[in-house]
């Protein structure tokens, strides 16, 4: 496991080793915080328009990856 | 000198190189047709076999498309002897069964023509075990759910295992067995030799078709039952893989939504089915007077050891399979005139197996790779046996099956796919290639006899 401290807002999630399947899990324990179902597509949607061009082995950070999860918990 | 025939005759030992294996008979239970005969003609024909799914009512699902065995033409209890049997077989053991006997149909094969003992089986079976999920829903979850404690998640097991006891009739636990497939068609056939079974998910298939090759050239076996099956179309099968992120959601339009290669590509269509092809040493067959199909030449296998998902981007153990497979087969790349891909219609396989197809044939031009997925659906377990079959059978009848559904092209895997429409042509050695989540990579060569 990565110890906390070593993930910082700008951290790349890739460059920690995540893979695919990863993010399948961050989206499931999102949805477990906000209650509700996130369709994978609400979040490569949110990619594509959020880091549109990027190399997304570097772009996506622990800050994108919250800024996903605030934008998932404050919609009605 | 004594020295040198030493070693040279304890290598000879190990593999007889200068027999080879022949296919002698092909049986196959698909969602594009029962048998070999409606199979290549609906191969020929570029059908689909993808509907909105019937085996349960999919309402909510994300995915609601699949590849399904027609069971109104298909009477498993009529390749099985005695017909009571049946009701002991998972669907996908029955599967198997049936693919079994119309392959033992075609090579010929008669009872006294070779010892049962020689007689062996291979073959590629679900990891979730062909288990019917009205089993487990019926008699295992209702028992959990009844012994949930009141106010937590935390199971009574004392009163699971009542409830458990008193729905449960003893000898349906059988059909839950991995390996009960292979027992019941070696029932079914008297195989008596080496009865193996492959759960290597993608690539069963093609692996235990490999292994039934091995099983003959080290001695181990004169015949071998070697193929796949698998039956997944049931909730937790379509969606766990739906979780994952692997399948087509073209729910609107499922004849179109398997589109390998294709820029519009969204995952693959989940199918059910089997595939049996009757291996034989040459020898036997020719003492018995059977005909061969083709030769099984070659096999290679390796694995990514990388990530349980995702393939290694320059697919370098993906080359290695198939550069072994044309080693073993004592083949190069130029004699290859046809491959039949994975060719899933993920976003990643397809680009991972242009990279490595393009990698292993470099220098010699890459000759036209179709999926027929496309048509077929993903078969899991019986993927690589009934590609394979589709191989032989385009070798046979002198055409390569199409990838259907090409409409735009991806840069990033950029090849003759064999858009749309089967092609005439000669074939006389053409390549299988799998590849398994969790990284298995196996490549089979046949070649024309």
């Amino acid at each position: 496991m990565v110890p906390p401290a070593d993930v910082q807002p700008e951290t790349s999630l890739v460059g920690l080793g995540a893979e695919s399947i990863d993010f399948l899990d961050l989206i499931f324990r999102i949805e477990e915080v906000v209650g509700r179902k996130v369709p994978v597509s609400r979040w490569e949607t949110f990619i594509n328009t959020r880091l549109p061009g990027a190399d997304l082995s570097r772009a996506i950070t622990l800050a994108i990856v919250l800024e996903f999860a605030d934008q998932e918990r404050s919609r009605t | 000198m004594c020295g040198l025939a030493g070693i040279r005759s304890a290598t000879t030992k190990q593999r007889n190189m200068t027999e080879r294996v022949a296919i002698t008979g092909i049986g196959v239970v698909t969602p594009i047709g029962i048998g070999i005969a409606d199979f290549t003609s609906a191969l020929r024909a570029g059908c689909s076999g993808a509907r909105r799914i019937t085996a349960f009512d999919c309402e909510g699902f994300d995915t609601r498309i699949a590849a399904e065995v027609d069971d109104t033409s298909f009477d498993a209890g009529s390749y099985v002897k005695p017909r009571k049997m049946v009701k002991h077989m998972s669907r996908s053991a029955a599967f198997a069964v049936a693919a079994a006997a119309m392959a033992r149909c075609e090579s010929r094969l008669l009872a006294g023509d070779v010892d049962p003992y020689r007689i062996g089986v291979s073959l590629g079976a679900g990891g979730m075990g062909p288990v019917d999920l009205d089993l487990l829903a019926g008699q295992g979850f209702a028992a959990i759910a009844s012994a949930r404690g009141q106010d937590s998640d935390e199971l009574d097991i004392p009163a699971f295992a009542r409830e458990f006891r008193a729905r449960t009739n003893p000898i349906s636990m059988l059909r839950g067995l991995p390996n009960l497939a292979a027992a019941h068609l070696a029932i079914q056939q008297d195989a008596r030799g080496p009865n193996n079974t492959i759960t290597t998910a993608c690539s069963a298939g093609t692996q235990a078709i490999g292994e039934g090759l091995r099983a003959i050239q080290r001695g181990d076996a004169d015949v071998v039952f070697a193929g796949g099956t698998d039956a997944m179309i049931n909730p937790v099968g379509v969606l766990g893989f739906s979780m994952l992120g692997t399948l087509s959601r073209r729910n609107d339009d499922p004849e179109h939504a398997s589109r390998p290669f294709d820029a519009g590509r969204d995952g693959f269509v989940i199918g059910e089915g089997a595939a049996i092809l009757v291996l034989e040493r040459e020898a036997v067959a020719k003492a018995r007077g059977a005909t061969a199909l083709a030769e099984l030449a070659g096999y290679g296998c390796t694995c990514d050891a990388y990530r349980i998902t995702d393939e290694r981007p320059d697919a370098e153990a993906a080359v290695r399979a198939i550069t072994l497979c044309l080693k073993d087969a004592g083949a190069s790349a130029e004699d290859i005139d046809y491959i039949n891909a994975h060719g899933t219609g993920t976003q990643m396989n397809d680009v991972t197996e242009t990279t490595a197809v393009r990698t292993a044939f470099n220098g010699s031009g890459l000759p036209p790779m179709s999926s027929t997925k496309s048509m077929i659906g993903h078969l899991l377990a019986a993927a690589g046996a009934v590609e394979l079959a589709a191989t032989v059978t385009g070798m046979l009848h002198d055409f390569l099956p199409p990838t259907i559904n090409f409409e735009v092209p991806d840069p990033a895997c950029m090849l003759d796919c064999v858009p749309n429409d089967a092609r005439s042509a000669q074939i006389g050695a053409a390549l299988s290639n799998s590849f398994g989540f969790g990284g298995q990579n196996a490549c089979l060569m046949i070649r024309r006899w």
